[in-house]
């Protein structure tokens, strides 16, 4: 972190720092069902404790909710991105989620949502969950694409064979300091409602938002990670290094309540948009709704080899 | 990759096979070196400049015209490029191909697509018996690829098919898809008796406005009714059917009665009836 001229947004301080992002693996993929409130609720269930990779395996979230013209059945759909750190353990959480919460769900289908040659690698999704159908699953293969269907008490389970396994992004990230919870929130509802909007990313946490950024490691030997003491502002004054305080701003002596949103992409370039629609929904709830400043997660460049400063996604050099 | 314009100049006395005449073997031939490839004509070889006017043609595409209902084996285990005919074709029309597209626009003869594993087979009339089935003795039939024929077809249509896609914008014969073991086949016309067979799995769309189950199956004891929903299949398979115009563009919005069997050889194929 650094203590530079700070920039100023419509009187919310943004710091010159970076987000630190890191490489992971992801798919997407298209749960239909006879009405979209099914097709929500697998989503909401194949999403559910997937948040970090720290404990969950992979990070996970609905990217958006798609109409009957959107999807390979002409049904109402969801789409859902799905991150892991490798191929294989995206796999594995992929097939655990999908054979608990979308083929438990009453009639629902699942697709893939990637391009077919979109990567090198696949992930299986009907290809091993076929066996429940004991012998009764059949396989079609439609336009070169295959497609497996198990039967099950309301007609059949429809899934394709599998997957493609893309490059991403996980780690993006905001840290909207406001001056008490009631601020905090409005601005990160605000960020991430404007982060829903675009394509390609998912804000993992529960409403997108992270109350418990974490730092890397821990005092305790079989903890990875702990809390972000260095935001802590029920520590300031008790912890070695506080960003909330030394700095001399009255803004950062008012801060009471800070927020995290984390963003997983497809791209650099889809986490990059985001954090900036994001910055800029919190920017225009400004100081007046609780807002008083803007930084962001990084671990000095070691985590990973994505930067994205806040400074340029907001156009330095502008006035405010 | 070359292309060539072959003009038929009177039909030949037998039978001519034209095995290896597929456009990768001729992309990179001289015309001279054309017209000397030699072609089965009864039991002794023929240079094929004897049978055909020869020119250079579109790039990649193999171009015949002329009668061609002697000519065997017409892209016989081609697998790139693009063959036409304009006219009929022999026996074995797109035998073992496994890619490329081969197109007939006139009819074709027996065992048109026979053990097909890739491409596209169009034929514009009609085919004969055993299209998309299997060659005498072997085990699998068409098991790859898409084969459409805007006319009707023989008996033993899809005998054995294993995999791939094959349409029928007419009628066909007697015992379609008989033995069928997987795949797809979808008949746009009349349908002879004994459809599906033996069938083991694999799917058949009866397109016909109204139609109803082929003959003898009303009473078929190993083909059962089946109750269930299957809305997500028939989307995804009506869908890709419907890119072949014709009957097929309508079945997206169909619905469909679906009847299971052969019960006397697994009973996992399927007989699709759009209502």
């Amino acid at each position: 972190m650094t203590a530079a001229p700070p920039l100023q947004r419509n009187g919310v301080v943004v710091d010159e720092t970076f987000a630190e992002a890191f490489p992971m693996k992801a798919t997407r993929i298209v749960i239909t069902a006879h009405t979209l409130e099914w097709a929500r609720h697998a989503a909401v269930s194949a999403t559910g404790f997937a948040t970090s990779v720290i404990a969950c395996g992979c990070e996970a979230g609905i990217e958006r909710e798609l109409s009957p013209s959107e999807t390979p059945d002409g049904r109402p759909g969801v789409s859902v991105l799905m991150f892991s750190m490798s191929g294989k353990e995206l796999g594995k959480q992929l097939e655990r989620r999908v054979g608990q919460c979308v083929l438990t769900c009453p009639t629902t289908a699942v697709f893939a949502g990637l391009p077919r040659h979109a990567g090198s690698d696949v992930a299986a999704l009907g290809k091993n969950l076929r066996f429940f159908g004991d012998g009764w699953q059949i396989s079609k293969v439609i336009d070169g694409v295959r497609y497996w269907r198990v039967p099950v008490m309301d007609g059949e389970f429809v899934a394709q064979e599998d997957t493609p396994v893309v490059k991403a992004v996980g780690g993006g990230n905001l840290l909207l300091l406001a001056r008490d919870t009631d601020g905090a929130l409005a601005a990160s509802e605000a960020a991430v409602a404007a982060m829903k909007r675009l394509p390609n990313v998912v804000m993992p946490f529960p409403g997108g938002v992270v109350r418990s950024g974490s730092k890397v490691g821990s005092r305790y030997a079989n903890l990875n990670a702990s809390t972000n003491d260095a935001f802590c502002p029920s520590l300031v004054g008790l912890v070695a290094h506080s960003e909330l305080a030394g700095r001399g701003a009255a803004s950062t002596e008012e801060i009471g309540c800070v927020m995290e949103i984390v963003i997983d992409g497809l791209t650099e370039a889809d986490v990059a948009a985001a954090m900036r629609v994001g910055m800029e929904a919190a920017i225009a709830i400004g100081p007046a709704g609780g807002l008083l400043r803007i930084s962001a997660g990084n671990y000095g460049g070691k985590l990973g080899p994505f930067h994205f400063h806040l400074h340029k996604l907001l156009g330095a050099g502008d006035s405010p | 990759m070359s292309g060539w314009h072959f003009r038929l100049r009177q039909m030949p006395a037998l039978r001519v096979d034209l095995r290896g005449i597929v456009p990768v073997a001729l992309a990179q031939l001289s015309a001279a070196q054309v017209g000397q490839l030699p072609v089965g004509h009864g039991n002794e070889m023929l240079a094929l400049a004897e049978l055909f006017d020869i020119t250079p043609g579109e790039e990649g595409v193999l171009h015949f015209e002329g009668n061609l209902e002697r000519f065997d084996r017409i892209g016989w285990q081609m697998d790139g490029g693009r063959i036409r005919v304009d006219g009929h074709a022999g026996h074995y029309a797109g035998g073992c191909m496994r890619g490329g597209e081969l197109r007939i626009e006139g009819r074709a003869g027996l065992l048109a697509a026979c053990e097909m594993a890739g491409g596209m087979l169009t034929v514009a009339g009609d085919v004969g018996d055993f299209a998309a089935s299997t060659l005498p003795g072997s085990m699998d039939g068409m098991r790859g690829g898409t084969f459409v024929v805007h006319g009707n077809a023989g008996e033993r249509f899809g005998d054995r098919m294993r995999r791939g896609t094959a349409l029928v914008h007419g009628g066909t014969g007697a015992f379609l898809g008989s033995r069928m073991v997987a795949g797809t086949i979808a008949v746009g016309g009349h349908v002879g008796a004994h459809a599906g067979y033996g069938m083991r799995r694999g799917s058949i769309v009866f397109a016909e406005a109204g139609a109803a189950l082929p003959e003898g199956l009303r009473t078929a004891l190993t083909f059962v009714p089946n109750r269930a929903a299957t809305p997500v299949f028939w989307a995804l398979l009506a869908r890709d059917l419907a890119r072949h115009g014709g009957l097929f563009s309508g079945l997206p919005a169909r619905r469909i009665e679906r009847h299971l069997g052969d019960l006397s050889a697994d009973g996992k194929g399927e007989l699709l009836i759009c209502l």
